[in-house]
């Protein structure tokens, strides 16, 4: 058993001509905070799809938790906690019976989850709202009840994919907090995506991708002193010509 | 299995918090009770050997079954739109076991309309079925269930979006409930569409409810054309086909990620 929560070895993924991860090799290791960099169409989310199984790589192999992604499937869903882009709440149900209902779909009797999700949503200050429809929370609330719930079954990997997306700057303050809150007390190993330079820079160690490849690996102090500059968003300049923010035009 | 329990505990939560779709389902077969009752039983009324209204009652609780499964297994394709399915495949649970809740899910809800409009509708058309009838008419309406949820299943998991919906009525249920026998006797169609009735799992579950309901027309030619188990053989093959085709659509990788995909760009 390594200390690696990830393993990717020329990792890719086509969609029909389009070449959306080239080979990717990348290692995650346990614990660790590690950052996905890129602007969108950089093949950040094929990489979360394919390491959480929702897709089939068309090249390489990966490992995720020490299960391969294409033999063990199963297995790899059970270590992993997976937030989306964009919240999957069921909007007609309350807070708690959406958390009841992926506690069900990870198979935890109703009475252990019971005090789980109580637990949570006093620890994500939606104690309160438990019982009102989603449809009735705020973008961060949701995005907070979207957060517990992919940590209901206290997975050893949690892939946030942009989850600050669509959210306030208070709202973004308060789920860093939460995150460094959950890492601290647990362990957690957190592989994040994200486009906004900033919030890369709290990361162990960040992987910089630019049109489906590796373009930079490193923590974010070494990576700016290779290349010489003062800013992670100058960093991904010097590596791929173009700023983040004028990728980030489609 | 926890998950199956899971799915089909949301479907029955979703469909208790959405007031109208509870108030349509148990209305609908009272409007076609009236407006079409009313219509065709002039028509019918030649021969004074059955009432068209007690005739219609085993196609109404078909068609009640046909639109609580159905519908609710065709929320499948909400649950794509809403992100709702990509969190259930992102469980530790097989593609199977998500078409299996799916579909069972569908086939309770369309059990218990079915039941709760049997319960209203049977005294009203003075229709009293026997013990074994009763029984007989519940195997039915499970049967179909299965059959019609897992045949919603397999449409919601090819069809892209929710505006092909249109066309899922006009060409799916519809025709279904023509020619189910619901409203008149199969026997008395062409051999075409009789060809085409006999490719319709709900033929088969109304033809089953008559032969629950409807034994005393037996002899005058309104009750079960078929044999019952032919009939319940049929529902089953429905059912366990459309659940093996609903498992390897929702296994695709297209049916979570091409809206993903779509996003990324």
């Amino acid at each position: 058993m390594t200390a690696a929560a990830i393993v990717a070895r020329g990792l890719g993924k086509d969609f029909g001509a389009l070449r959306a991860l080239d080979r990717l090799d990348l290692e995650v290791r346990d614990g660790e905070f590690f950052g996905l960099l890129g602007p969108n169409g950089a093949g950040k989310t094929t990489t979360v799809h394919l390491l959480a199984t929702l897709l089939a790589p068309s090249r390489g192999s990966a490992r995720v938790a020490g299960h391969d992604v294409v033999q063990d499937g199963l297995a790899v869903r059970r270590s992993i906690g997976l937030v989306f882009q964009d919240t999957t709440l069921d909007r007609d149900l309350t807070v708690a019976e959406n958390l009841r209902f992926a506690a069900r779909l990870w198979s935890l009797p109703d009475r252990a989850s019971r005090p789980r999700i109580d637990a949570l949503l006093r620890q994500f200050e939606l104690l309160e709202r438990r019982d009102d429809s989603v449809r009735t929370l705020s973008g961060g609330m949701r995005r907070a009840a979207d957060i517990a719930r992919g940590i209901l079954h206290e997975p050893r990997i949690l892939f946030l994919d942009e989850p600050t997306a669509g959210l306030d700057p208070r709202a973004r303050r308060s789920l860093w907090d939460r995150i460094r809150g959950l890492r601290a007390a647990s362990g957690l190993t957190v592989l994040l995506t994200t486009h906004y330079v900033e919030e890369a820079e709290p990361c162990d160690r960040v992987a910089v991708l630019d049109h489906g490849r590796l373009v930079a690996l490193g923590t974010p102090a070494a990576l700016k002193q290779a290349a010489g500059v003062g800013s992670l968003e100058e960093v991904f300049l010097a590596h791929t010509g173009h700023l983040l923010a004028e990728a980030d035009g489609g | 299995m926890r998950a199956v329990y899971g799915i089909v505990a949301r479907e029955f939560l979703r469909f208790l918090r959405q007031r109208g779709r509870v108030l349509a389902s148990i209305g609908r077969p009272f409007v076609w009770l009236v407006f079409a009752g009313a219509g065709f039983a002039g028509v019918f009324a030649g021969r004074n050997e059955i009432d068209y209204r007690v005739y219609m009652a085993p196609g109404l609780l078909g068609m009640v079954v046909m639109f609580g499964s159905l519908l609710a297994a065709l929320s499948t394709v909400t649950d794509r739109e809403a992100g709702v399915l990509r969190m259930m495949l992102v469980a530790p649970v097989r593609r199977r076991t998500v078409a299996l809740g799916k579909a069972l899910g569908a086939t309770l809800l369309g059990t218990a309309q079915s039941i709760v409009v049997a319960a209203l509708l049977l005294p009203l058309v003075h229709l009293r079925p026997t013990l074994a009838g009763a029984l007989l008419g519940l195997v039915a309406v499970v049967l179909s269930g299965l059959a019609l949820g897992a045949l919603g299943v397999v449409i919601a998991a090819s069809i892209r979006s929710i505006e092909n919906f249109a066309g899922v009525m006009n060409f799916v249920v519809f025709p279904m409930l023509f020619l189910s026998g619901a409203l008149y006797p199969v026997r008395h169609l062409g051999p075409v569409l009789r060809a085409a009735a006999y490719a319709n799992p709900l033929a088969y579950g109304v033809d089953l409810l008559k032969h629950a309901l409807l034994g005393a027309w037996a002899g005058a030619g309104y009750g079960g054309e078929l044999p019952v188990p032919l009939d319940c053989a049929a529902l089953a093959l429905f059912a366990i086909v459309g659940l093996t085709i609903a498992a390897w659509l929702l296994g695709r990788e297209g049916g979570v990620t091409r809206t993903a995909f779509r996003e990324r760009r």
